[in-house]
């Protein structure tokens, strides 16, 4: 599906409605020339209003809780016995390093105990007792591979679609732009930072590349206030604010009339209304003070170790409410890059997000919302089954070759375990899933055929997976 | 295709997103080091070839390595594709390991070369050594070529030829069938030059001025008027701070320490800018200003500081050296930045990549990493390492220090004679303390007291505790003799006078290369600096200079006392010969005239960046700038007499069907202002800038809501900001200013709601727009009404305030107040309307009217009138009490009229207190109600009390009016509202309204006036009507400041 290429009607309603005035001078331009130049196939504005699916989708909206650093997954969602009975023991296969200057062969069996949870019997870490108990809502992919172990390598396959290269929009990025967004008061791409600082990458896990800048996503702050300058001061409150905003659309429309076109100019009309309806519904959806003390607890805000990270699991789970397709949470630096102190690193970001995480899937099913929303839960990169350092302050290093993700929700299969690694740990080998596979895989969710959403730059059609080979895994689907 | 790729780079850039590809055709056959190395290079020399250690004995790197082949067997037979594993094992997918397969493409590229002998270029040697090396193929790269200055091309239409740049522009049009844009309009072309070139917009004088200019050179003495202004200087050289790396902070630890002195480069950059300064000279000073002063550095003169803080740049990196908790990995990360720094902003490659390896797309080996770093380590070396406060270089000469140390010692007279008249003064104190206490216990007391305290025994310590009062020390002094103290006083204060005379010292933050100091630069096994290896002398990027050429920078050069290893590589850079330099540079100054450079990735001119768009004008440019002295201002003039820069920034359907990103250059973009740029055009047009250059930074702070802010909103340039890794300011973010990580090699332009939110909400920006009200009102007193309909003209009118007084008659008959006469005095000290300027006044005797009541006039013809009038159409309702307290006389009459109605009310208050309440009525624009107020028969004791609230509803609203908390004097008298538009619009924009504009703005201001009377200002409380015209004017210069037409510069 192609961003559509607006019809002649559908440009003139547009412009009844708003921006893109030009865009009709253009059109008539087009008439009159005698010989019209090759016509433009990129579309002369672009909205947020909801767009058609390909098909009847399972998930309306996505929360994507993203682990930097590269959870240890033998160490939380894949116990191997084979890892346990030759710990301390060297490995005998090929392992590709990233410090290789720490690098060590000896296996490293993992210190924690692994149950067998719910009706499905997933096996997890006691890292995370409350991810446990929500075993039968997730499916848990063990099999993932990007083949590189670098961070931001990975970081942009599972965000734009091929390894390393950077400029290209986001996951969240594609998903507004084929959608657009049920609600046209809140932003429809929401990222909500860690107080410690940014992530690994920065700005570009939420980039909108070589879109407009409308789909790049926006940063809700740490700290309250989390969206500046969200209140009027009292003396505009209301109907003078209202009346000052109308003036500066006509301003700006008038500007635009002389700048047919200008996607930007476009983009900064549209940020205005949406900026004066932020001001009402974020206002609503930030406030947590009306949730009861039950969900509040639920999430671990009665925690400090869970507070934080609990905070924001709920207002990721207001905003959908709200109608925001794509809301993601990320962690500063990158907590999960346990080359070190695996013991206390780990358990210590286990910790932190394991109840929040689990909190969402909960509270998300209670309301009916789960079936519509795909929750993902995952880094870029998993870890390596042999120790990096020595003793207990060993730690593990990169490893792109095999790790976990789970999701939930959506239309996925609960209670379902999908893919293998080797006996160790190391390499996925049985139903390798790659980012690309993943991409795929969720827009299909979302209604949509990964190939078939295509966006026009510089002349050359682009796809989230870029071209690269990708499948729907449907069998992680109900 | 113009530009023709070496066919290798076109296979290479094939696979990547985003770049051209070319199908070349060529009939030749392949060979190894053209199409096959690089695919080798991508995917499997990491095990096969690039350490010492391959995987499976099977090395890549030569074809008969491979014939020859590893464990298992021969990797290649030539001629037979089906039988070469190799070919099997990459088509099988089993090679190379992990996702990133072979693609379909570079498969075939590779069966048929098998297929066709597995030829090579040139014979093979036997033996490598270790390494990657360098192939003749990877030099072959666009930016390794030498800069020639190609000829310029000639087109079809020459009279749209202005420069040789319009020529190679143009070309490249027509070639794919556009041509330029027509020239832009004289308003427009003014307004992006102050932009380009100053940051700060044209006065709406300077703007008519040049666009009445009737020289033909107009735009030419434009150019230069700008290039000659200290702003020139203020706007481009914070495009420089950018990838220098500029900020005021440390960074890296949580206390982000300031750095005082780092201010001092970034006016060293500003000035340098201004003046001119050949390029390659302002490079040197930068990279080895203190080689070329002498050693010791002391005694400078003030050229030979400017050389020591243009160092500087080399002391930008972020530092947590100060007090890292790992020193070593601490400092080899400032080295490490620092490079990334030096890299990026002059040789324009990712040379960082190959500080671990060899590098995997560009041929850069690590090797050349840690030949760079050796230019470096004499004067960064991690192992001598100097701290952010011992790297201060003070400035204090010998002269300085004589005079100071003569200071000190005319201080030191003063100190002595204090001591000794304090030594005194504490005896004697200590004497009359002692008085007090048993005679027996005085002397032990006096040896007690003054006995130094650390010097005490125990005995003396527990008898002070005792009798703690005799315990009298310099601090207490004051509590047993005043006097005394305050004699003491007055010496510390000549003291300090002495001492002040003292020449202040200042410091520079410099890099000061110790004499003599040559450490060995290692380089480090996967750039681990804890697992050095061989020895790496100093040099430059291999593939920068030809093969049989490489840099010469000697390890030591013995007629200097420092190892002249920067100062070489400086003059290295700057020979004119180095490929990567000019082409750098001029490309970065062309990003900043047009928005994008000719290579889109200004910081990495190698595989994984951009392709040039222009190679040809590129070179040329290059070519040009170093023939030109390496003059940026001649860069400039070139540039912007160009036709190319002189299009119209409109949008053309032709166009954007083919280059919708604009790269063939066929009109100037549409460019959002930098977010310092927007804060400085805000400042401008307002009137508060403050336009002297230069200084120390004005301090950041945080505010209540988590905003970082300008200390005192100060309003100088932004770039006087202080730039705080961790407290950016948010201002400048949200538009994104960068926040200084390393160095900033290209800023984004984003459009988000939080902008929207910050110029409709921001305290910056509303305190601006009354400011600019303010400058808009001073500037209306002496303008003309447009042309505007009547109505709306009256809807302008200067507001009648809501009350006004006077005094008249009330007609019995008629049943309306005859005449109202408004009084002329206010008595300030009263605080009172009057009939005259002493009361009682020869014509209307004691008339007058004070906030909560007042005083009728001589008989029922002078009645005090408190007047409300009517702005708007509504309902009005009334309360009040009327109140009069003595017996003599006959008391009071109050009525309450309207114009149009008449009688309302009507009552007598006689020593008596009464209710004077009216029901809701009607009333209509301009309708008056009056609180009229006579003496009845008797003239005598008619002092009242009258408070009235009045409740108004309208369509917008509902507001009470209160008789006594508004009463007011005189009122400001503001111009019309209808007066202020076109100034609004000059100072704003620069330019006059079109009437369509001028409508728009008039009926938003009269709507304005109708919303602000039912509205509540700031503090809650109603707006009198002159704070309603500024409120609504203030509103619309809000909008103007937050639209597209002040924020974009086209």
């Amino acid at each position: 599906m192609n961003q559509q290429q607006p019809n002649r009607r559908d440009f003139l309603r547009h412009n009844a409605m708003g921006f893109g005035g030009l865009a009709l001078a253009s059109l008539l331009q087009d008439d009159l020339r005698a010989n019209p130049a090759k016509p433009l196939e990129r579309p002369a504005s672009f909205d947020m209003k909801p767009k058609p699916t390909a098909f009847a989708p399972q998930a309306k909206a996505m929360i994507s809780l993203f682990m930097h650093g590269g959870p240890s997954h033998v160490d939380l969602t894949d116990p191997k016995p084979e890892l346990q009975r030759l710990d301390g023991t060297d490995y005998t296969g090929d392992v590709h390093y990233s410090f290789v200057n720490r690098a060590s062969k000896r296996l490293l069996g993992s210190p924690w105990k692994f149950t067998k949870c719910g009706e499905s019997g997933m096996e997890l870490s006691e890292l995370l007792p409350y991810t446990q108990k929500i075993a039968d809502d997730i499916c848990l992919i063990r099999s993932m591979q990007t083949g590189h172990n670098g961070h931001e390598v990975s970081i942009r396959y599972f965000h734009g679609g091929i390894p390393a290269v950077l400029g290209r929009p986001t996951l969240g990025a594609w998903l507004t732009y084929a959608l657009g967004s049920e609600t046209q008061n809140l932003p429809a791409y929401m990222v909500l930072v860690d107080p410690g600082g940014h992530p690994v990458d920065g700005v570009n896990n939420w980039t909108n590349g070589f879109m407009p800048p409308l789909f790049q996503g926006t940063v809700l702050r740490a700290q309250e206030p989390r969206i500046l300058n969200l209140d009027p001061p009292p003396h505009l409150k209301g109907k003078l604010q209202a009346h000052n905003l109308d003036l500066l659309r006509t301003l700006n429309e008038n500007h635009l009339e002389k700048h047919p076109g200008e996607a930007d100019l476009e983009a900064r009309i549209a940020s205005y209304e949406l900026a004066a309806r932020m001001q009402i519904e974020a206002t609503d959806a930030l406030d947590i003070s009306g949730e009861t003390a039950a969900t509040k607890t639920m999430y671990g805000l009665d925690e400090p170790e869970t507070r934080e990270y609990g905070t924001r699991c709920l207002i990721a789970r207001r905003l959908i409410e709200r109608g925001v397709r794509f809301v993601q949470l990320f962690l500063a630096n990158q907590p999960w890059d346990n080359h070190s102190n695996l013991r206390g690193g780990l358990s210590a970001i286990a910790k932190r997000t394991d109840r929040p995480a689990a909190a969402l899937v909960t509270d998300l099913k209670q309301r009916g919302l789960l079936d519509s929303t795909i929750v993902h839960w995952g880094g870029e990169i998993g870890r390596l089954p042999v120790s990096e350092g020595e003793g207990d302050a060993c730690g593990r290093d990169h490893n792109g070759q095999g790790f976990s993700v789970w999701l939930a929700g959506g239309g996925i299969k609960p209670g379902f375990i999908y893919g293998e690694t080797d006996e160790v740990g190391h390499k996925a080998v049985v139903d390798v899933v790659t980012p690309n596979d993943y991409q795929a895989t969720l827009f299909h969710q979302f209604g949509l055929h990964h190939e078939e959403v295509r966006y026009l730059h510089n002349g050359q059609e682009q796809q989230i997976t870029a071209g690269r080979p990708a499948r729907v895994v449907h069998d992680i689907l109900t | 295709m113009p530009f023709r790729l070496p066919l290798y780079c076109a296979l290479l850039v094939a696979w990547l997103p985003g770049l051209a590809s070319t199908n070349s055709a060529s009939a030749d056959d392949l060979t190894f080091e053209r199409d096959i190395r690089p695919i080798f290079r991508a995917h499997c020399f990491d095990c096969h070839g690039a350490t010492d250690k391959v995987e499976g004995g099977l090395d890549l790197r030569l074809v008969h390595f491979q014939t020859t082949g590893g464990d298992s067997g021969a990797a290649i037979i030539a001629g037979q594709p089906d039988e070469s594993l190799l070919l099997h094992r990459v088509a099988s997918g089993e090679m190379p390991p992990g996702k990133e397969k072979v693609s379909a493409e570079e498969l075939a590229t590779l069966r048929q070369w098998i297929a066709q002998g597995a030829q090579t270029a040139r014979p093979e040697p036997e033996e490598i050594p270790p390494g990657l090396g360098i192939t003749p193929e990877e030099r072959d790269w666009w930016s390794f070529q030498p800069i020639e200055r190609p000829e310029t091309p000639t087109v079809h239409e020459p009279s749209q030829v202005r420069t040789p740049i319009d020529a190679f522009v143009l070309a490249k049009l027509q070639q794919n069938n556009l041509t330029f844009s027509p020239e832009a309009d004289r308003r427009t072309l003014i307004r992006r030059a102050y932009f380009d070139l100053l940051g700060l917009p044209p006065t709406t004088e300077q703007i008519e001025a040049f666009a009445g200019d009737p020289d033909p050179q107009a735009w030419e003495k434009l150019i230069d008027t700008l290039l000659e202004s200290p702003h020139y200087g203020e706007r481009w050289g914070r495009h420089w701070l950018d990838v220098a790396g500029y900020a005021d902070s440390e960074g890296m630890t949580q206390d982000d320490r300031v750095r005082p002195d780092a201010y001092k480069y970034r006016d060293y950059v500003i000035r340098s800018f201004n003046a001119d300064k050949p390029f390659d000279e302002f490079i040197t000073e930068q990279l080895a200003g203190d080689e070329l002063v002498p050693q010791p550095h002391a005694n400078l003169t003030p050229e030979q500081i400017e050389k020591l803080i243009a160092t500087g740049f080399l002391r930008m990196a972020a530092d947590g050296t100060a007090g890292g908790v790992d020193q070593e990995m601490a400092r080899n990360q400032v080295m490490g930045d620092t490079l990334k720094i030096v890299t990026t902003s002059l040789l324009g490659m990712t040379v960082g990549c190959a500080e671990c390896h060899d590098h995997r797309y560009d041929p850069i080996p690590q090797k050349d990493y840690f030949a760079i770093r050796a230019v470096f380590e004499p004067a960064l070396d991690w192992k001598a390492w100097k701290n952010p406060v011992q790297r201060r270089v003070s400035l204090y000469t010998d002269e300085d220090r004589a005079k100071a140390a003569e200071i000190e010692a005319e201080a030191a007279v003063v100190v002595q004679e204090k001591n000794a008249k304090q030594t005194v003064y504490m005896a004697e104190a200590l004497e009359k303390e002692l008085e007090k206490h048993p005679e027996e216990l005085r002397e032990q007391l006096r040896t007690a007291s003054q006995t130094i305290a650390g010097e005490r025994t125990p005995e003396q310590n527990q008898l002070l505790a005792e009798r703690p009062s005799v315990n009298i020390t310099p601090g207490v002094l004051y509590q047993y003799n005043q006097a005394a103290a305050d004699d003491l006083k007055q010496f510390d204060k000549r003291i300090a006078e002495i001492r002040a005379k003292k020449p202040p010292e200042e410091f520079v933050r410099a890099l000061s290369e110790p004499p003599g100091h040559l450490p060995e630069t290692k380089l480090f096994h996967r750039g681990d600096y804890r697992q050095p290896q061989a020895t790496i002398p100093p040099g430059d990027l291999q593939v920068a200079s030809p093969e049989d050429q490489s840099a010469q920078i000697p390890v030591n050069n013995p007629e200097l006392p420092t190892s002249g290893r920067r100062l070489a590589y400086a003059k290295h850079l700057t020979s004119g010969k180095h490929p990567l330099v000019a082409r750098v540079l001029v490309n970065r100054f062309w990003m900043h005239h047009f928005g994008q450079g000719f290579v889109g990735t200004p910081g990495d001119f190698g595989r994984l960046g951009q392709l040039p768009t222009h190679p040809k004008l590129l070179n040329w440019l290059a070519a040009e700038f170093m023939e030109n002295g390496w003059s940026l201002k001649q860069f400039h003039r070139q540039v912007m007499t160009s036709t190319v820069y002189r299009q119209s920034s409109r949008r053309r359907p032709e166009q954007d069907a083919i280059d919708s990103d604009n790269q063939l250059l066929a009109r100037m973009p549409v460019r959002r202002l930098e977010g310092e740029i927007l804060r400085d055009h805000v400042l401008a047009v307002t009137g508060t800038l403050q336009r002297e250059i230069l200084g120390p930074p004005i301090p950041v702070a945080q505010d209540d809501t988590g905003q970082v802010t300008v200390e005192n909103n100060t309003p100088r340039r932004s770039i006087y900001i202080q730039q705080r890794r961790s407290q950016p300011v948010s201002l400048l973010t949200t538009f994104d200013a960068p926040i200084m990580e390393t160095n900033c090699e290209k800023r984004t332009s984003s459009t988000v709601a939080g902008q929207a939110l910050l110029l409709m909400n921001n305290t910056f920006i509303t305190q601006q727009s009354q400011h600019l009200a303010n400058r808009v009102f001073e500037v209306a007193a002496s303008t003309e009404a447009p042309e505007l309909p009547a109505d709306l003209l009256a809807r302008l009118a200067r507001p009648r305030p809501d009350w006004s007084y006077g005094y008249g008659n009330f007609d019995e008959e008629a049943q309306r107040v005859e005449q109202f006469t408004p009084f002329e005095t206010f008595d300030t000290e009263t605080a009172r309307w009057q009939g005259g300027s002493t009361l009682p006044s020869d014509e209307t005797g004691w008339a007058m009217l004070m906030a909560h009541g007042g005083h009728t006039g001589q008989n029922p013809g002078f009645a005090v009138i408190r007047r409300w009038t009517a702005t708007h159409a509504g309902n009005v309702s009334l309360s009040g009490t009327l109140q009069h307290g003595s017996e003599p006389g006959d008391g009071v009459r109050g009525r309450i009229v309207s114009s149009r109605q008449g009688v309302l009310g009507e009552w007598v208050a006689h020593n008596s207190q009464l209710e004077t309440n009216v029901e809701t009525f009607a009333v209509l624009p301009d309708e008056t109600i009056d609180l009229v107020t006579d003496c009845r028969e008797n003239v005598n004791a008619d002092s009242f009390q009258w408070k009235v609230s009045l409740t108004h509803a309208t369509e917008t609203g509902s507001r009470t009016y209160d008789s006594a908390a508004e009463f007011a004097g005189p009122q400001d008298s503001l111009p019309p509202l209808a007066n202020t538009i076109v100034p609004a619009w000059r100072l704003a924009f620069g330019r006059i309204p079109e009437p369509e504009e001028i409508q728009l703005a008039a009926r938003f201001l009269a709507t304005q006036l109708m919303l602000l009377q039912t509205a509540q200002d700031a503090e809650g409380k109603a707006f009198p009507p002159a704070a309603r015209q500024r409120q609504a004017l203030t509103n619309l210069c809000q909008q103007l400041l937050a639209s597209n037409e002040f924020l974009y510069v086209d």
